[in-house]
């Protein structure tokens, strides 16, 4: 009897040590997906080291899309990770979507550079897992001491003080989504499916560190993340609307995909309102031009079109682009604080309309 | 003895101030407790963590949510509490998102519980094939309406809805809008204190019946709007509906703001039942009482002043069917506070200030005649003791100096039809 007991401690402490052991040398590699989502953001061997310097494990890939979505400042860093011999291929070339394969993650960090102390402050990470064919959205919530992330459903509030690029200091309440909030942005057809990663968006050249400047394309093919593909085939790659030198429509059409379109669009959950803001849409009226509001309810204000051509002032996208307040504000989940910058960026286009 | 009547009126304020703003809504819920946070976090979690089959069960109380609850994508799941006037879901606190509520799936059934104060919809349900509500109450409870959120009960881009014993109030826009819809009930409901009361919108094959419509500034709208995914509707029976005193100011805008692009922003208080745009109604059966600007409105797109041109969709009502209707004028004049009410007030054919039982705004395709005398549009008005109401045709092609008004509606008489098919839903 006595001797099983022993038995017993000891296989515990076996375990105990392999755990300790292994939790530094986790990678993505050895996830069971049978247990996923794991408890802590550490478990699936992401990074490696210090969890907050967020430094990637091998095969852990950065990206970044053409041009990114505004939430409250918060900046992000992005990174891909694909099983040995799977890779990604490129759908009909006329959407720019990916085809992943199981067991892709992409990994996207929320975090202020500029917090509290002048030090940089993780917010959350979510993860996009795609097991047996279907999209997962796990998110996790760093802890005060910036040393582990844990799985959260219901979401959270997070007072957040930060210094934003252009020096501003601001004070907000960051909000956590909820689980199923996620599905409220990542949303085609009732499934759920990833924003950032398609072909346009990725298709130009990334700072991969080292002196590495490579269109992210060709480093996935090489990383082994990407059929082969041939670049002449593809889609040229949709602007950053934060680059001046692009023309102000394609700024604006850009901002308005990035920050509208997955709900906007034909298959996303504002379809009910008929106006599509995706990139490709080529149907002024689709986009707002004199297309009176259906379900805007007060969102509305005192304003008849979407967009007034020559009138930023007087048309609903500045009205509901300038709320702080539920319910009017657009997009209605993702931020707590106005975009100036990116009000006046759709201002600028709209009075540039005839 | 001044100072027991004063007193008296201080308690008789109090009271009224009460009732306002605890109990917006016919439904006495001012003694529910509040419910704990970990009771809020928990039925949170019963929502995020529901799978196909679910019965998420609420229990008694009044729940306060800082984000929404969503049902993802699920099938045959029910949301059932403990009844309309004891289990509260509010939404006052809530950070972000439009609706308190979102539902996606097939098979839905939501039941006994009522939802307060969302910032956008109360309960909005989307993609659903088989969507029941049954004794759902949403409201707001602001005593300042301008602060109250757009639908209360929101189902679109449904098929298989049904609507029942369901309460909807004080919504800045319909209390009960069925959207972008197929097959479709709403009976035994009260809509009251909104701007419009129940609303079908760019749906087919949908019965409205048996209703209690009141108090609002619009009764009943079918309403088809352009631009939309689903471009037009067709095929709706309104009947045996209590359609009462909706001379609710329409308070969709500020007082004093002109209407915006939301067409209900331009609803003149004193409606009954309005149709825009609308194809293949058959109006019948209702009281249509007290309703202060008009009884019955068939009007065209073009009376919104709004482009009119959409692909796969018309701007004119036609296939209309109103008859066997009961009407009562109040003694109150028409509203003078939006267009449509000025009109009506000034020109009509009974008189200058006179309530119209029904209004023909005369808009019509000339390609389907030349004369709108051959009624190519098909308006058939059927109503016993015509001859006593006052039903007026507009001309309005001259403009606003060129306005004419006729009496005559004899062109209009005829029988026409609706065939709707909603017998599987009447037995769920």
């Amino acid at each position: 009897m006595q001797k099983l007991w022993i038995l017993v401690v000891m296989s515990g402490l076996v375990g105990l040590y392999l755990f300790s052991c292994s939790t530094g040398k986790m990678h993505p590699s050895g996830i069971d997906f049978s247990k996923v989502p794991f408890e802590h953001l550490s478990d699936y061997g992401f990074f490696k080291g210090e969890q907050n310097k967020l430094m990637p494990s091998p095969g852990v890939l950065p990206y970044r899309p053409a041009s990114e979505l505004f939430s409250d400042h918060a900046e992000k860093s992005r990174f891909v990770w694909m099983p040995e011999g799977a890779s990604a291929s490129i759908l009909d070339t006329g959407y720019h979507h990916l085809a992943f394969p199981d067991k892709s993650i992409l990994i996207k960090n929320f975090y202020y550079s500029q917090s509290e102390n002048e030090k940089q402050r993780i917010i959350e990470t979510r993860l996009l897992i795609k097991m047996e064919g279907e999209w997962n959205a796990f998110a996790y919530l760093w802890n005060d001491k910036q040393t582990e992330a844990k799985y959260e459903i219901v979401g959270a509030t997070i007072p957040v003080t930060f210094t934003e690029t252009y020096g501003t200091k601001h004070s907000i309440e960051y909000i956590q989504p909820n689980k199923n909030q996620c599905k409220s942005c990542h949303n085609q057809g009732e499934k759920l499916v990833p924003i950032g990663p398609k072909v346009r968006n990725l298709n130009f050249a990334f700072d991969y560190g080292n002196g590495e400047m490579k269109n992210q394309l060709t480093k996935w093919r090489e990383a082994g993340y990407l059929e082969s593909f041939d670049q002449a085939d593809l889609e040229s790659c949709m602007v950053d609307y934060e680059d001046k030198t692009s023309s102000l429509g394609l700024r604006s059409k850009a901002y308005l995909d990035i920050n509208c379109a997955h709900c906007h669009s034909p298959k996303g959950p504002a379809s009910s309102s008929g106006l599509f803001l995706t990139y490709e849409e080529k149907d002024p009226t689709r986009w707002g031009v004199y297309k009176t509001p259906v379900a805007a309810g007060f969102g509305a204000g005192s304003f008849t079109y979407g967009i007034q051509p020559g009138k930023a002032d007087s048309s609903i996208f500045i009205h509901r682009m300038k709320s702080e307040q539920v319910g009017v504000m657009m997009p209605e989940i993702g931020r707590a604080m106005v975009h100036k910058e990116g009000v006046e960026l759709i201002s600028e286009w709209i009075n540039s309309m005839d | 003895m001044f100072r027991i009547i004063f007193l008296a009126l201080i308690l008789a304020g109090t009271l009224v101030g009460c009732k306002n703003s605890s109990d917006p809504s016919s439904i006495a819920t001012k003694d529910l407790k509040i419910g704990s946070p970990d009771q809020v976090k928990k039925i949170i979690e019963q929502f995020i963590l529901a799978e196909d089959s679910t019965v998420i069960e609420l229990p008694t109380g009044h729940f306060e949510f800082e984000t929404q609850l969503i049902i993802d994508n699920l099938q045959g799941l029910t949301i059932k509490g403990k009844g309309m006037d004891k289990t509260v879901l509010s939404f006052k606190g809530l950070k972000a998102g439009g609706e308190g509520v979102k539902i996606v799936g097939n098979d839905i059934l939501l039941e006994d519980f009522s939802v307060y104060d969302a910032p956008g919809d109360g309960i909005k349900t989307q993609n659903c094939n088989g969507i029941t509500f049954r004794r759902i109450n949403a409201t707001w409870t602001n005593g300042d309406k301008s602060k109250n959120g757009t639908y209360a009960l929101y189902p679109v881009q449904c098929t298989n809805v049904l609507i029942e014993e369901s309460h909807a109030s004080h919504s800045r826009d319909a209390g009960i809008y069925v959207g972008q819809s197929e097959n479709i009930i709403v009976r035994n409901c009260e809509a009251y204190g909104n701007v419009a009361g129940i609303e079908i919108e760019n749906c087919s094959n949908a019965e409205v019946y048996d209703n209690k419509v009141y108090d609002n500034a619009g009764g009943i709208l079918v309403f088809n709007l352009p631009n939309l995914p689903k471009a037009d509707g067709a095929r709706t029976r309104v009947y045996n509906n209590e359609v009462l005193e909706n001379n609710h100011k329409n308070f969709a805008i500020p007082l004093n703001e002109s209407p915006n692009g939301n067409t209900v922003t331009m609803i003149p208080p004193g409606s009954g039942i309005i149709l825009l745009a609308a194809k293949e109604v058959e109006i019948f059966g209702n009281k249509i009482l007290d309703n202060k600007t008009v009884g019955v409105a068939v009007a065209n797109y073009h009376i919104t002043g709004f482009p009119s041109e959409a692909p796969d969709w018309s701007p004119f009502s036609s296939d209309i069917s109103i008859h066997d209707n009961e009407y009562k004028r109040p003694l109150a004049p028409p509203d003078l506070s939006k267009d449509l009410g000025k009109l009506i007030a000034a020109k009509n054919a009974h008189g200058i200030g006179k309530t119209q039982d029904i209004i023909y705004d005369g808009f019509w395709d000339k390609s389907k005649g030349a004369e709108l005398s051959s009624n190519p549009m098909n308006i058939c008005i059927q109503e016993k003791g015509i001859e006593d109401l006052h039903f007026t045709l507009y001309d309005l092609y001259g403009g606003e100096d060129d306005i004419k008004a006729f009496s005559d509606y004899n062109p209009f008489v005829c029988d026409y039809t609706v065939q709707t098919d909603v017998e599987e839903l009447k037995t769920l």
